[in-house]
């Protein structure tokens, strides 16, 4: 391999015909409207799984498909539980620089990809859609666009990677806002089989609109906090833990995002 | 690479999988409007006779009143002074503003909505009338005035002996909040299906007015009155519909 560098998909430097798999749990909780008036709850778990295929050393395609369960409470104790494909994404990275070839310690990536329309708009018991927030996926054609830039220096690497959403018309009359998300990330690996993580991750979103009338609830920033864990049990079986805290809420509207939790599993075929 | 497309193949399968979802409705509360029962001349506890023409009244609000915020209702029926003519709806809240013809739908109940407040105890409700919007419910165009007017009455009026019969026109553009109790508190703490009618007795409109002594502005005061006192919640009995 070369690298020791304990890698998630998507942060690894391309190895020509390296396939990875990879299984991920994410758990959130979010909160839009006003407490004990018309406040709606969403506890969401989303599994996804993700191929990533690296077809020469500087081009790396994936595929993600997540699985998405919501938990919906209003405040009247009306709930809605509700199983639902979210939308597949196809990313394709490629390396654009590099200092060297051989176990190069800085990469400059580039990131474009699209997510399909593969979820569908939910609504309420009176056939209202549920906030925007609160979908499994925009339910729209939506481009992908981005850079990144990886540096290794065993025991420590960085991550940093700006990536941008470009939502179009939804197939519900929906048009979610454009999404910015900024993340950076140090990775401190003192042993071989384990790793620990630091990072920032920002997000600013346009608002979104549902029938051309806007989701008063959407749009702003936010700025969550992450500690991570990586750990290695078996040469081709990595573990990853992750706790993002928000730190930062400039939110539109009343919305309220929570912690969130991932955790999951990389297969390297 | 055989593991690769099975992978693939995995995903976008995925991707056909059918939504699931399944509902648990909470607590909901219907509201209906019901006017009384119209005769052809409404006799006052005076002994006037008046013959109705018209009758309407525009409702622009209609809201829960929790036991324990008095407070803040008082701060809301101020706040209500200042109303906008097409009021935002909240599930304890609604905002669908709505023309109600007394003379046409008299003894008829009209479904205004259903309410989905929070947990708690609630003692009364609020009805707030005001001028309609444009895109009001009952708004037409025989009936625009209503969009300047909370309350239209026209018709006639004679006094005891039914000589001198006179025009009477009363058009309260004012907003009119009225509260009104409930002969028991509505306590929800788990998912239930409620109503609530809110009965509008126009025959008490005219009560206490001696039309030959006053003067029209003080007629029109003591109809703004007689129609906010005319407005009464009733709950189902609590046998009913279970």
């Amino acid at each position: 391999m070369g690298d020791p560098t304990l890698t998630i998909v998507g942060f690894e430097q391309p190895q020509s015909q390296r396939v990875r798999t990879s299984g991920t749990v994410r758990l959130r909780n979010d909160r839009i409207g006003q407490a004990q008036v018309d406040e709606l709850r969403l506890s969401e778990q989303r599994m996804e799984l993700a191929g990533a295929y690296s077809p020469t050393d500087r081009w790396t395609l994936s595929l993600m498909m997540p699985l998405v369960h919501r938990l919906v409470s209003a405040v009247n104790l009306a709930e809605a539980d509700i199983w639902a494909p979210g939308d597949l994404e196809f990313r394709a990275r490629a390396v654009v620089w590099r200092d060297r070839k051989f176990a190069p310690r800085h990469l400059m990536s580039l990131i474009g990809g699209l997510e399909f329309p593969t979820s569908s708009i939910e609504r309420d018991a009176d056939g209202v859609p549920l906030p925007l927030e609160f979908q499994a996926g925009t339910g729209s054609w939506d481009p992908i666009a981005g850079a990144s830039y990886t540096m290794f220096s065993d025991p420590w690497s960085v991550y940093a990677s700006s990536i941008g959403i470009f939502p179009t018309q939804g197939t519900a009359d929906t048009k979610v806002g454009i999404s910015f998300r900024q993340t950076v990330l140090a990775q401190f690996q003192p042993w071989h089989f384990l790793a620990f993580q630091l990072g920032a991750e920002f997000r600013i979103d346009q608002p979104g609109y549902i029938a051309g009338v806007r989701d008063p609830n959407t749009g702003g920033h936010i700025t969550y906090g992450t500690f991570g864990l990586v750990g290695l049990p078996h040469d081709k079986v990595l573990l990853h833990f992750t706790t993002a805290v928000p730190m930062i809420q400039r939110l539109d509207g009343s919305h309220l995002e929570g912690l969130a939790i991932t955790a999951g599993l990389v297969y390297e075929i | 690479m055989r593991f690769s497309l099975a992978i693939a193949a995995v995903l976008l399968s995925m991707a056909l999988l059918p939504n699931c979802m399944r509902v648990t409705d909470g607590i909901e509360v219907d509201i209906a409007y019901q006017p009384a029962a119209m005769s052809a001349a409404i006799r006052t506890d005076l002994g006037y006779r008046v013959r109705l023409e018209r009758a309407m009244i525009a409702v622009g609000r209609v809201e829960l009143i929790r036991c324990d915020n008095f407070v803040l209702n008082l701060w809301k029926l101020v706040a209500a002074a200042s109303a906008k003519a097409h009021e935002f709806s909240s599930p304890s809240s609604l905002g669908v503003p709505l023309v109600i013809d007394l003379m046409e739908s008299a003894g008829v109940p009209l479904f205004a909505g259903t309410l989905r407040p929070p947990p708690g105890r609630y003692c009364g409700i609020r009805v707030v009338g005001m001028p309609a919007d444009q895109d009001a419910e009952g708004l037409t165009d025989e009936n625009l005035e209503m969009m300047q007017n909370s309350v239209l009455i026209a018709g006639r009026v004679e006094n005891e002996m039914g000589e001198e019969p006179s025009a009477l026109l009363s058009e309260i553009w004012e907003i009119l909040p009225c509260e009104m109790r409930f002969d028991r508190p509505l306590v929800f703490d788990g998912p239930v299906v409620e109503s609530v009618s809110i009965q509008i007795d126009h025959r008490k409109w005219f009560d206490g007015i001696d039309f030959a002594l006053l003067d029209p502005s003080a007629v029109q005061q003591r109809i703004t009155e007689n129609v906010r006192s005319s407005l009464q919640a009733v709950l189902p009995s609590e046998g009913d519909g279970l």
